[in-house]
């Protein structure tokens, strides 16, 4: 265990296999975001995604039943979010905290509930096997980040493509570039004869989807064992909306975004082991409070928001209506 | 190309009568339940039984009933001044969402003052020195926030949430770390632990018979009073829902809105800087966990009673009985606990800011000749 290189490898892919969750969570709030809504029930929606794709697939014994149960209940959140804020006008911060407050009520609810019929993820081979690392061949033979960056189960390329389609559609495509305009300016939009309504919807939805597969990655992470004192989720919902800021609602800055949080997530844990394997360069980090660590995503977040609206810049990719809502007789 | 028309459009509608908002109230309530009830049965937990221990709380037939009721209150009042204090800030449409953040600071800053001066000071000096303290903690933690809206125009929603999970890391450091250093700690504990507070550093009662009165209640109702002639009786307080209802406006007649901003956010702050000095003074303790999610729940009582401050007693009162009584009730039951509470609180939002719609808006039928 004390092998320099071994330590260093496995600190690097956990990097990857415990992180990858916020990533989804980051990409479907960039989504949701790009209409113009700011979801802060991130993390209700990851619960309630983790929980019925948890149980759906062992059900079902598949992953495939798992993740499309998952997209489907978070998106069901998306739906809620959607028909209180866009239809029925209500603030969008208490409805997402709402939605974070019962998703974790509900969470709760259903995994105590079942106490002795909890299936248990061994039980279920197809889940097992859907959540086992995948080699890619060639790749993975490579020394340290073969075992680091290729040798991951099915779902963290998944989570990757996810983003880099996401980047691709919200950059390239026409109804991505309207989804942008929606967010920025959904008067302006309205009058050019786009849906807003329905752009609002189904961005609502389909990004509350993709937070809720994060979910079902963080039960399968957890081999689907229930606690009733802490939720699977375990604040990445939060971590998620920070993410979103850092990476500048770009996709493909949220996979680096992820790593960089990624880093500091798995620092917390391998301080001691690295101290331990490079003494000389890294004893340091075992001086370092863990707590740090945890604070650090939210710290940088705080210092990006400060610095960018100190410095008004014009990349900024946060869109101009967040958090507004938009009410057609009034435009 | 047709001119197509939706059959409905939504208008706003003038003076929504009490009545109907009270309607949508008690029937959210009891949607709430009967959704509830019906989960209940689903577990296989009675639900009549149930919601009987929840409203009782477990009060008659125990054998302290009054030690109930003193523990319901230290739930009750920092719920109640943390909503209130929200209620302020949204009142300005300043959406401070680091009542958790702002409600450590205090709890810390008054933890400070206990451990430091605890031995040193009488009792109502100490309780008095951390009020203040916790105050003043609290407040700087939220005021920063504002100058910054105010000089850059920071989105204060996503930097006071980030601001509520390095206050709470920053607490876990005090409560994890043991070193010579770390006052806060049991010296006499191997393991880290928070170190009770010295006897003068305890919130003071008022014995009436068997009960003990906490004084903070005296203090929360107090401040109510106060914050409600605030409001609707003085100039800043009407400087309040100007800056509120249009920032415009209030710059045009002259009102410095920066200023209003950043007085009105201290105040906010500091009051639940103060709610977390009552908290870990009436605990007698500081814990990790000292917030009880209070910042987030006082978000959501604050939006129930529509920032009505006589509206905020009712609706903390309501989710502190609905809190406490998942609490009392679950302990008999192996498949509940209290988050159940979360799951009921979160289907009475839903209705009513579902149901806040049909109070500010109606739908009209659109007519035949303004389609042409």
């Amino acid at each position: 265990m004390n092998d320099p290189i071994q330590v260093l490898t496995l600190f690097l892919f956990n990097i990857v296999l415990v992180n990858i969750p916020l990533l989804y969570g980051t990409v479907g709030e960039i989504v949701v975001e790009k209409s113009g809504s700011l979801n802060l029930g991130v993390e209700g929606t990851m619960a309630i995604g983790a929980m019925f794709g948890y149980l759906a697939g062992c059900a079902a014994n598949s992953l495939a039943a798992g993740l499309l149960v998952s997209f489907l209940t978070a998106g069901l959140c998306g739906l809620l979010f959607a028909v209180l804020t866009v239809s029925l006008q209500a603030n969008q911060n208490v409805t997402g905290l709402t939605i974070t407050t019962f998703g974790l009520g509900l969470y709760f609810f259903v995994g105590k509930g079942l106490g002795e019929r909890w299936p248990a993820m061994t039980a279920s081979d197809g889940l097992v096997k859907g959540y086992s690392a995948l080699e890619i061949p060639g790749l993975s033979k490579l020394p340290v980040i073969g075992k680091a960056l290729f040798s991951h189960n099915a779902l963290v390329y998944l989570g990757i493509a996810i983003a880099l389609l996401v980047w691709w559609y919200l950059n390239f495509t026409k109804t991505g570039l309207r989804l942008r305009a929606v967010g920025e300016n959904p008067g302006a939009a309205d009058s050019v004869g786009i849906n807003t309504l329905l752009y609002k919807y189904v961005h609502l939805i389909a990004g509350s989807g993709i937070m809720g597969l994060g979910g079902f990655y963080m039960a399968l992470y957890m081999s689907g064992s229930f606690e009733g004192s802490n939720c699977w989720i375990n604040g990445y919902g939060w971590i998620a909306i920070a993410l979103v800021i850092f990476a500048n609602w770009n996709p493909v800055l949220a996979v680096l975004g992820t790593l960089v949080f990624g880093f500091f997530n798995t620092l917390q844990i391998y301080a001691g082991p690295l101290a331990g394997a490079f003494p000389g360069p890294l004893g340091w980090l075992s001086a370092i409070p863990p707590q740090l660590y945890k604070a650090l995503p939210f710290m940088i977040t705080a210092i990006v928001l400060i610095a960018s609206s100190v410095r008004k810049r014009e990349g900024s990719g946060q869109p101009a209506a967040l958090g507004l809502n938009y009410f057609r007789e009034e435009r | 190309m047709k001119n197509r028309q939706p059959l409905f459009h939504v208008v706003k509608r003038e003076g929504a009568s009490p009545a109907r908002q009270l309607l949508a109230y008690v029937a959210a309530v009891a949607l709430a339940l009967a959704v509830g009830a019906v989960l209940l049965a689903v577990q296989g937990v009675e639900p009549v039984t149930f919601y009987r221990q929840l409203i009782t709380m477990g009060i008659p037939g125990s054998r302290y009933p009054w030690r109930a009721v003193e523990n319901f209150i230290k739930l009750f009042v920092p719920l109640l001044i943390v909503s209130m204090a929200l209620s302020l800030a949204f009142k300005m449409r300043f959406w401070n969402i680091g009542g958790e953040g702002q409600f450590i600071m205090g709890a810390f800053w008054a933890g400070f003052a206990a451990m430091k001066l605890g031995e040193s000071l009488p009792r109502p000096a100490m309780v008095l020195v951390m009020a203040l303290c916790g105050a003043l903690g609290g407040g700087l933690y939220g005021v920063f926030v504002a100058a910054l809206k105010v000089k850059w125009g920071t989105n204060e929603t996503l930097l006071t949430l980030m601001l509520n999970y390095i206050a709470l890391y920053f607490l876990q450091y005090f409560a994890e770390t043991k070193t010579d250093w770390n006052f806060f700690l049991d010296p006499g504990s191997a393991r880290p632990k928070f170190a009770k507070f010295p006897a003068s550093a305890q919130m003071i009662t008022i014995p009436i018979g068997p009960f003990n009165l906490n004084l903070s209640l005296l203090i929360a109702a107090a401040l109510c009073v106060l914050l409600y002639i605030y409001l609707n009786y003085t100039k800043r307080g009407y400087e309040i829902a100007v800056v509120g209802d249009s920032p415009n406006t209030a710059r045009y007649a002259g009102m410095k809105v920066g200023k209003i901003v950043i007085r009105t956010i201290f105040l906010s702050a500091a009051l639940i800087g103060l709610a977390g000095a009552f908290q870990v003074s009436s605990a007698g303790i500081l814990s990790a966990s000292v917030t009880n999610d209070v910042g987030w729940t006082g978000i959501v009582v604050a939006w129930l009673a529509k920032l009505n401050t006589a509206g905020i007693v009712v609706a903390s009162l309501l989710i502190t009985v609905l809190q406490f009584g998942c609490q009392t009730a679950s302990t008999t039951y192996p498949s509940i606990d209290a988050n159940f509470a979360n799951l009921l609180q979160g289907v009475i939002l839903f209705i009513v800011l579902a149901a806040d719609f049909f109070t500010r808006f109606q739908l009209v039928r659109t007519r035949k000749e303004a389609a042409k």
